[in-house]
């Protein structure tokens, strides 16, 4: 017989992992509450979100949250949707007394209150925190806050225009509402688009042909109030889905320009704002 | 009771591991049990089986591990025992077949269990006398080669009991394989009660998981979806899990102008999370050998709209009570089944109930049980006649090769 028992050493790591494992439960108002085992560890127990240093200029921002007994063995801490938290990637760790902060890996996600959230918006801004895995199988938090939030919504793609819906938060369009592209290869470069709307739904539709001219992104921009009041990015974060670029993808249009044949349609950027591709086609 | 697994990577995700996890880690609440792992090619499995499980392996293949055996000359010659036309044969060799005949003449169990096709017919060959011979079949008969099927037919008579996971299968094996003195039982997989609270029914989201495969039929869910669009278009489709079809899928979805309202989500793990957020699952296969999707669907509260697909659908889902069975294949007839729980809430909510209740007999501890009895069962019969008649039965089994017909008729003859 070759074969071999599992290794004490093999058993303690996979307790340690699952006393890493955190679960994750979402409420409709933007809040998160993290659930982990207790390792009966000396001191303070803290969880404890850093805010990625590539996210950031300088000192990273943390953010420590109590981790308190919640029964049956277990920790809880929570985020209520009032603490303000700058937008970003927040890596979670657990951190027990003075030793070193421990990363968490995600356990159970229960996100259902997010799938169709609709905030009020009423203080004039949207907060929003997705818990992910990220690709090394860490827990890290994406938050967004936005102030005032245009959400995407249903877009279409017809053959020279794209047409999108969505709708405003912590603001409402006025009549000298209207929406911009912006090249991000040439700033000075715009295409303005008139906004409909009704309530705090918007409705603006851009012209394929004027995208083409330019290849690479064009950013869309929201002035719900005309030229005189704030920006807003269009951008799409209000369900469960941390990371849209793969998951909300369009159909690609062809469109001949005089520089040859380009490919045009809407993305979701890693930051999951609404932008236009231009792309030449070899 | 010791119970000994024996399963082809432990350490792998699938659905075979993971319905052994379940097992092997309810039984080890009774019962000393131990998974043997024919390959190891990782740390740590990825499912969590119980603490008291003893798991371990026979052949590591984890590259730069110091019990690294990959490069040994034993590893790249073929297999003898295990059958060429076992779908594994390639990943067998001459190292597995030793490792594998010593493991099973050393085994210290009352009860061992093989998990595929190629495993059972170690354990019918090679297991020492003494221990009960159950063989799993995971998948069905019918998607065996008759080259696999002639081979097994030679050495199945040597097992106790083989297991399939649906009546259909067990009536398969019954009628076209002759397995005189074999006890053929159906007994479905289990899926535990999962860890979130069930969906409530009032999302409007319709939940598909699984490989984008072919046999899967996605393309039909999307085409059906195109119909839900047209009369409810405030309802949504979601598709979890990767595949080859993924490209395929995508522009199916685009060229029906589907973005909005159909999204392949990629693989989740755990998926329970995924289904509570849905209020109806669809399954559209060709194939289910079993349908532990349904199973998993059912047990978060919700309806599942399935193909009557051979083998496991039409036996999780009792039609029109707990979920709804459509004819395969027929895009018509899967978006009738979607907007009838779509267009009636009541209807929806009842069903949604009555899944949640009826999934329950697929609780690992009731399946336990199916198995507790089954060892019971056999125990007292191979107790009852005598251990002779066993090892007769599989010196004969040795000795007649192909002629069972004889056989049948002596053991048919025995047992009235």
């Amino acid at each position: 017989m070759n074969a071999t028992l599992r290794t004490p050493t093999a058993d303690s790591a996979r307790d340690a992992h699952l006393s890493l494992s955190t679960d994750c439960v979402a409420d409709s108002a933007g809040g998160l509450t993290f659930d982990l085992a207790d390792p009966g560890a000396r001191g303070d127990a803290h969880l404890l979100l850093r805010l990625r240093a590539s996210d950031v200029d300088g000192e990273p921002d943390e953010v420590r949250l109590p981790l308190t007994p919640a029964g049956h063995g277990r920790l809880r801490a929570v985020l209520p949707s009032s603490v303000d938290l700058p937008e970003g990637r927040w890596d979670a760790y657990a951190e027990y007394g003075a030793s070193e902060p421990r990363r968490l890996v995600p356990g159970l996600n229960d996100l259902r209150s997010l799938v169709d959230r609709v905030p009020s918006g009423a203080r004039g801004h949207v907060a929003v925190r997705i818990p992910y895995a990220t690709k090394y199988g860490n827990l890290t938090v994406r938050a967004w806050h936005r102030a005032p939030h245009a959400e995407g919504g249903e877009l279409y793609i017809g053959d020279t225009e794209l047409t999108v819906h969505g709708r405003l938060f912590g603001t409402t369009p006025t009549s000298d509402a209207y929406a911009e592209a912006h090249s991000r290869r040439q700033p000075a470069l715009t295409h303005r688009a008139d906004v409909t709307s009704q309530g705090a739904d918007f409705t603006c539709t851009l012209d394929h042909q004027a995208l083409a001219a330019q290849p690479g992104s064009w950013d869309l921009w929201l002035y719900p109030s005309g030229a005189a009041g704030p920006r807003v990015r269009i951008a799409r974060l209000l369900d469960d889905v941390a990371d849209k670029k793969p998951i909300f993808t369009y159909p690609l249009t062809r469109l001949d320009t005089e520089a040859g044949p380009v490919d045009v349609g809407p993305y979701y950027t890693t930051d999951n704002d609404l932008s236009v591709r231009v792309v030449t086609v070899a | 009771m010791h119970i000994s697994f024996l399963i082809h990577n432990a350490y792998g995700i699938g659905g075979t591991i993971r319905t052994t996890c379940n097992l092997a880690s309810t039984l080890a609440e009774q019962h000393d049990v131990e998974v043997v792992s024919v390959f190891r090619h990782r740390d740590e499995p990825v499912f969590d089986f119980a603490p008291n499980v003893r798991l371990r392996h026979l052949v590591d293949i984890r590259k730069g591990e110091r019990g690294y055996e990959g490069d040994r000359p034993e590893y790249h010659s073929p297999a003898q025992v295990f059958p060429y036309a076992e779908g594994r044969y390639q990943q067998y060799n001459a190292l597995t077949d030793e490792r594998i005949a010593d493991h099973l003449a050393s085994v210290d169990a009352d009860v061992v269990i093989g998990t595929r096709p190629g495993l059972n017919v170690h354990l019918a060959r090679q297991t020492k006398r003494g221990p009960l011979r159950v063989g799993q079949e995971h998948l069905t008969l019918d998607s065996h080669s008759k080259a696999l099927r002639n081979q097994l037919r030679g050495v199945y008579p040597r097992l106790d009991a083989l297991t399939t996971t649906t009546e259909a299968d067990a009536r398969a094996y019954r009628g076209t394989m002759r397995l005189p003195g074999v006890r053929v039982q159906a007994v479905p997989n289990s899926v535990p009660r999962p860890d979130v609270s069930p969906a409530d029914g009032t999302g409007k989201w319709v939940v598909a998981a699984g490989r984008l495969a072919p046999v899967k039929r996605y393309d039909l869910l999307i085409r059906a979806f195109d119909r839900v669009r047209g009369e409810r278009p405030d309802w949504r489709l979601r598709i979890y899990g990767s595949g080859k079809q993924k490209d395929r899928l995508r522009a199916l979805i685009d060229e029906l102008g589907l973005y909005n309202h159909v999204f392949l989500m990629g693989p989740a793990h755990p998926i329970d999370p995924e289904w509570a957020k849905g209020s109806i699952a669809a399954v559209t296969s060709s194939l289910e050998s079993f349908g532990m999707t349904i199973v998993e669907a059912m047990r978060c509260g919700l309806p599942v709209v399935s193909t009557d697909c051979p083998h496991g659908p039409g036996e999780i889902i009792d039609n029109g009570v707990d979920g709804r069975l459509v004819p395969v294949g027929d895009v018509d007839a899967i978006a009738d089944g979607l907007l009838e729980l779509i267009n009636n809430d009541a209807l929806r909510e009842r069903m949604g109930q009555a899944a949640l209740q009826d999934s329950e007999r697929f609780d690992p501890a009731r399946i336990a049980e199916r198995y507790e009895s089954l060892f019971h069962d056999l125990r007292g019969r191979t107790t009852a006649i005598g251990r002779v008649r066993g090892s007769l039965h599989r010196t004969r089994g040795t000795l007649l090769g192909s002629g069972y017909n004889a056989r049948a008729a002596l053991h048919r003859g025995r047992r009235t």
